[in-house]
């Protein structure tokens, strides 16, 4: 029940602020995108959105008041739409796919691997972007390309 | 007295004939299956564990987008409080708004979320 409802009309209701962000800070379009299909993407966002990111997570380690690092953070999400705009331009097909995949099965990566697959190496095709999970064991193949995993989905 | 020639000998053993496989081949088939039963289960842990950080990764990477979203709506929250507490506490001499009661100068986050 994330509707917005104007404040005051039931008591019971959570209190929403209604005061815009103050004009002195330049405006930047949320997300909004839900959970299934941002953690679809959490790969690519980290590969795309790396330097944002980190220079995002390195001034909030200097001072923790939102204040500080707004210009960073609005860097990060402008550069996270960016990418969602560009997956949804060249793989929408396969981005859809494999996302409502993990609204059905728990948002769990391991039951989606057929869809993934296929979006991973249209990402790669279209937009040169790899999923790579950090600190895997060299050598291996990473989890989500290993061809007989253990832990598949209950229902083949 | 005994018969000529003796008792028969008495038939004590068992005589049944053996069937299937004999009790040193159970045992190693046994074996043989729980070997590979652990040795299955080794690799499943050794793939949760890759699964794990696959999830782990997966929300580290997003950690930055949604802190970001928050932080703006935390400082947009805050910058509205600070304006109720100047317009309420104006006409109140030595009074400075958003000033912290603790005198440390490091960012603390509001304990209340709105003060109507």
């Amino acid at each position: 029940m994330a509707t917005y409802r104007p404040p005051g009309e039931q008591s019971n209701s959570p209190y929403i602020d209604p005061t815009p962000l103050p004009s002195s800070v330049p405006r930047v379009n949320e997300l909004g995108v839900t959970s299934a299909p941002l953690k679809s993407a959490a790969f690519f966002i980290g590969a795309y959105c790396k330097e944002y990111n980190e220079d995002f997570m390195l001034c909030k380690q200097e001072n923790r008041n939102p204040a500080h690092c707004l210009k960073e953070g609005r860097r990060v999400t402008r550069c996270a739409t960016d990418l969602i705009e560009k997956m949804r331009a060249n793989c929408a097909e396969q981005f859809e796919k494999h996302w409502q995949c993990l609204e059905l099965n728990n948002q769990e990566y391991y039951p989606c691997r057929k869809p993934e697959r296929v979006l991973n190496k249209c990402m790669f095709d279209k937009l040169g972007l790899t999923k790579t999970i950090p600190g895997s064991p060299a050598g291996q193949k990473q989890v989500h390309e290993v061809e007989k995993p253990i832990f598949t989905g209950v229902q083949k | 007295m005994p018969p000529a020639g003796g008792f028969e000998a008495i038939r004590y053993k068992r005589n049944l004939p053996a069937r299937g496989p004999g009790g040193a081949a159970i045992l190693l088939g046994v074996t043989a299956v729980c070997g590979y039963g652990f040795y299955k289960l080794g690799l499943g842990n050794l793939e949760k564990r890759e699964l794990k950080r696959e999830k782990a990764w997966s929300r580290i990477h997003l950690v930055p987008l949604l802190l970001a979203e928050g932080d703006r709506d935390i400082y947009r929250r805050e910058q509205a409080a600070l304006a109720r507490e100047k317009e309420i506490m104006k006409d109140v001499h030595g009074w400075e708004a958003g000033k912290s009661v603790y005198n440390n100068k490091n960012y603390r986050p509001r304990d209340t979320i709105v003060v109507l």
